[in-house]
């Protein structure tokens, strides 16, 4: 049975800022076309709402009810001491850094001296030029139906298209910076596109993070495909740290060839509504997965993770641990799917998703989803949600520590098994301080 | 090991499509006419005999079915059905109410011989079987004989089928039917609101605790009809009852539809307990036939410290789309769901339970055992959720598969929902194949590699096989190992 749906304010909106702003919005003419084709596919869908299976916890059509105004072309003024303070605990990471405010590169705000065995390009020059076959590539990313994916392509300004060489080992992390910026909030859609070259070995960091003072709302809509090459190792980390009304809806598009090592992990706070969805997918024999994630949740805020791991191939691992903590009446949301594909045995995959609870109206929805088609394989997933318990407090307290101290150290440890995967020094002491901040925050809060 | 060497000499003994219920019995019956209209519905409620107001449940019911789509969301494909191409009522001439068993077609009684149902209490009580169990035989469209009425009489107990519940008891009727599965609840529902012509009822009094178990034995043996039971049991405040469902079908090539609803109340301090032998009959090893087992069960905790068991092992049909549930309406009530689902040949399991906790303290407990061999898909899909103002409520599942051959599949699709704080919700799911190491040390020990499978396995289901009752246990170690034969190798 199909409804005709009315379009609501945020969908209409969207479809006509792609025809005002078309022209402006960087690209080839193929580019323009795949852009055209992907606003009339979402025209056609409108925003997911809860009747979409995959979107049954996150009601977009609901959620995002309006839509801010589109960003291309910005202008707002940023200094390098504004980059700093906006990264915060990051900003002590010693890293390569390509930045970008309000969905633009900018060249004087980035740091690439030094860096070998990496080629950069700003996603917008390539876009520019790209002939119909880049751009078939650059266009072509996740599920087509996905509407997320559809507004990205159709509004995506630019981005960082990151080579890393083969057999590179880069001695740095590649730190993307996603300033939001300016008095005004905008819709913004970046996209990047990297690709990790056989036996090559490299970190990249993505931060979405906002300038203070910068406007209560923000829509930022962030793709990032990555594909690693054979025998590859790559790091990859999402933070999104962020307050005030900020929508945030990302995608990861992972492919994975033979014998690649891929370490993921995502840390979400201070997002009013955030979508992280993550696809890995196997394409070769012996590729390892590890993909974990922190997030924060307070106030009325929304979180949500989904992620779809394909096994495609026999004899790949895949571990993925999400760790969550809620308060007020904050609302955590976990998706994970492994599927097993017939011929893919010997597969060994294992998911886990733990809620901690602080608050009375805190609210967990969680789906861990397996899809097994073969018969060798070890899969298992657990997923928990409770409060803080009862006698572990009771022990601190017993041993003298005061009550507020003993919960943010048993709060701090149990977010604390998931920041452990990251293995980057640097970068997990700057969650753990942003991870801190939160939490004494959270009483403030109250 | 002696229920192994009898698993495997059952094997042996059955025929080629390893069904032993695929005969047919020769009995003459009253069919309605073929399709589905209003006229259909009056017309099986006016061969019941029904009263004015059960007429009107039913068609309000068939309205609500006919603005309603067939469900689609579980991961099962069968050709879409045609509804107009069913018998919806059928029913042994003879047996327009039998006065007693003398009366009842003795085919009919050879037939319930046949598959082991007894419904001869002279022999029961002449000590020919060692527990007392009433039963209740469901053959086709209608109830053919209820055992051990009298006895449970005394002991205030009504067990009878729901159509004399509904000239007898109609004032309980009215209360309970619909209370838990509304008429509208989902499609396969409001059609079985619509055209259910028997099941069972029962009511157990107050503080009475069941002297026996009961039992229903469902039948489908007419060709091209739909099997539309409806079971009410009532356990009213601190009773206890304990429930055994079996069902067989004959060996056919098409496919034929049983929609059953079920609906358990049980009330302040009341028990019930619900057991579930499904071995319809599951097409045969190219996937032909088979019945398609719609299933709709949920019972009601609606007492204070109230307690529903479901227990189902699950052998046959073709397709199974069933989810026994329960809502934990009162405080410290607690629900438990047990299950086996074996699959094998070309069947489609997905089947599953929801506990939905709204009663403060409420806990339930979730085990799921599916078994997947052949070219069989099983589906483990679940849902528990707990209320926001559920406060202290309490969740363990567990649910594991295991994979026997590389052309089948197994899924677990579980949605878990804490909307409160204080909610305590475990979920843990795994999926393996048998251990080569432990087929391996079994035969090493001088037992055939399908022995040794059948060890596993029924090792693999036994935390559900401990809550079946006594007498089931063993037939269902049997029915596990004859499901899986011929899935080794």
């Amino acid at each position: 049975m199909t409804i005709a749906v009315m379009k609501t304010k945020a969908e209409q909106a969207l479809t006509e800022a792609f025809e005002v702003n078309a022209a402006k919005l960087p690209g080839s003419t193929a580019v323009s076309e795949a852009r055209r084709d992907a606003i009339g596919k979402f025209s056609a869908s409108g925003l997911p709402h809860r009747r979409i299976e995959e979107w049954k916890y996150t009601d977009l059509r609901n959620a995002m009810k309006d839509t801010l105004a589109v960003s291309v072309d910005d202008a707002v003024k940023v200094t390098i001491a504004d980059v700093i303070v906006a990264l915060g605990a990051l900003a002590h990471v010693d890293a390569h850094r390509i930045t970008f405010v309000n969905g633009r590169y900018r060249a004087d705000l980035s740091d690439l001296a030094g860096a070998e065995g990496i080629e950069v390009t700003p996603l917008a020059a390539a876009l520019r030029t790209a002939p119909p076959k880049v751009a078939a590539g650059l266009t072509a990313v996740g599920a087509a139906e996905d509407a997320v994916i559809t507004l990205n392509t159709a509004f995506m300004t630019d981005g960082a298209i990151v080579r890393i060489a083969p057999e590179a080992s880069l001695a740095k992390p590649v730190l993307m910076v996603f300033l939001r910026a300016g008095a005004e909030g905008r819709f913004t859609a970046v996209r990047n596109v990297i690709s990790a070259g056989e036996a090559s070995t490299s970190t990249l960091i993505e931060a979405h993070v906002a300038l203070p003072g910068a406007s209560l709302e923000g829509q930022m809509n962030a793709l990032t495909g990555l594909t690693a090459a054979k025998g590859a190792h790559v790091t990859h980390i999402k933070i999104a740290a962020d307050f005030g009304k900020a929508v945030h809806l990302s995608n990861w598009d992972v492919t994975l060839e033979a014998h690649a090592v891929y370490r993921g992990f995502q840390y979400t706070s201070g997002q009013s509504l955030a979508r992280n969805q993550i696809a890995v997918r196997y394409d070769g024999e012996g590729g390892k997965l590890d993909l974990s994630g922190a997030f924060l949740v307070r106030g009325t805020e929304h979180v949500d993770t989904t992620l779809v791991v394909d096994h495609a191939v026999p004899r790949c691992e895949s571990r993925e641990l999400f760790k969550g903590v809620l308060d007020n009446n904050g609302r955590g949301i976990f998706q994970g799917k492994i599927i097993v594909r017939p011929h893919a045995q010997k597969t060994d995959g294992k998911q886990m998703a733990q809620a901690l609870m602080l608050s009375p109206d805190a609210e967990f929805d969680s789906k861990p989803e397996l899809e097994i088609y073969a018969d060798d394989v070890i899969c298992g997933h657990g997923s928990t949600s409770a409060e803080l318990e009862e006698d572990m407090l009771f022990y601190c307290k017993s041993r003298g520590i005061p009550d507020n101290e003993a919960r943010a150290l048993l709060i701090e440890s149990f977010i604390g098994e998931a920041l452990d995967k990251v293995e980057h020094e640097g970068v997990r002491e700057a969650l753990s301080t942003m991870a801190r901040d939160w939490l004494s925050a959270a009483e403030k809060h109250k | 090991m002696a229920a192994v060497k009898e698993t495997i000499d059952q094997v042996k003994t059955i025929d080629v499509d390893q069904y032993k219920y695929g005969f047919e019995t020769n009995i003459e019956s009253v069919k309605a006419p073929k399709g589905l209209d209003e006229s259909t519905v009056r017309y099986i409620s006016a061969k019941k005999g029904e009263p004015e107001w059960m007429l009107n449940w039913r068609l309000e019911a068939f309205a609500r079915w006919k603005a309603m789509t067939e469900p689609t969301w579980a991961k099962v494909h069968y050709p879409k059905i045609d509804f107009q191409d069913l018998y919806y009522y059928a029913a042994p001439k003879s047996t327009e109410g039998p006065k007693s068993l003398d009366e009842v077609d003795p085919e009919l009684l050879r037939m319930y011989e046949k598959l082991g149902v007894p419904l001869k209490e002279r022999e029961i009580l002449a000590g020919v079987q060692s527990t007392k169990v009433a039963v209740d035989a469901v053959f086709d469209s209608v109830s053919v004989v209820t055992t051990f009425k009298e006895e449970l009489k005394k002991a205030g107990v009504i067990f009878c089928s729901i159509s004399e519940a509904i000239r007898e008891y109609p004032e309980l009727v009215k209360k309970y039917l619909g209370s838990v599965v509304p008429q509208s609840d989902n499609f396969y529902a409001a059609l079985n609101s619509a055209v259910f012509s028997d099941g069972s009822f029962v009511y157990v009094p107050e503080g009475v605790r069941c002297p026996m178990e009961l039992s229903t034995y469902f039948r489908i043996n007419e060709k091209q009809t739909g099997q539309f039971e409806r079971t009410l049991i009532i356990a009213d405040r601190g009773a206890h009852v304990s429930y055994l469902e079996g069902c067989t079908a004959p060996t056919r090539d098409e496919n034929q539809l049983h929609a059953a609803v079920v609906e358990l109340v049980a009330l302040d301090d009341a028990e019930i307990k619900y057991s579930t032998v499904q071995n319809w009959y599951p097409g045969d090893k190219d996937g032909k036939g088979g019945i398609y087992n719609f299933v709709t069960k949920r019972g009601d905790c609606r007492g204070h410290n109230s307690k529903i068991s479901w227990t189902q092992v699950e052998t046959g049909s073709a397709i199974t789309w069933k989810y026994p549930s329960c809502i934990l309406r009162g405080d410290y009530s607690r629900g438990e769901f047990y299950s086996i689902a074996v699959s094998n040949g070309y069947q489609q399991v997905d089947s599953g339970t929801k506990m939905i906790h709204l009663g403060k303290n409420s806990s339930s407990r979730i085990i799921s055992k599916g078994i997947a061999a052949g070219h069989s898909q099983n589906t483990y899909r679940g849902l528990v959720s707990a209320h926001r103002k559920a406060t202290g409520v309490r969740n363990f599942t567990n649910c594991d598969s295991l994979l026997i051959g590389d052309k089948c599949g197994a899924h677990t699709v579980p949605y878990i929902e804490a909307k409160n704080s204080s909610a305590h919700f475990e979920h843990e799911a795994t999926t393996s194949k048998i251990s080569d190491d432990m087929l391996f040390y079994c035969m090493q020990r001088g037992l055939s590699e399908e022995e040794a499978v059948a060890l596993v396995v029924n090792g693999f289901v036994r935390d559900v096989l401990q809550h079946l009752p006594m007498e089931f246990m063993a037939e269902t170690q049997k029915l596990i190992g004859i499901s899986l034969e011929g899935s080794v190798g």
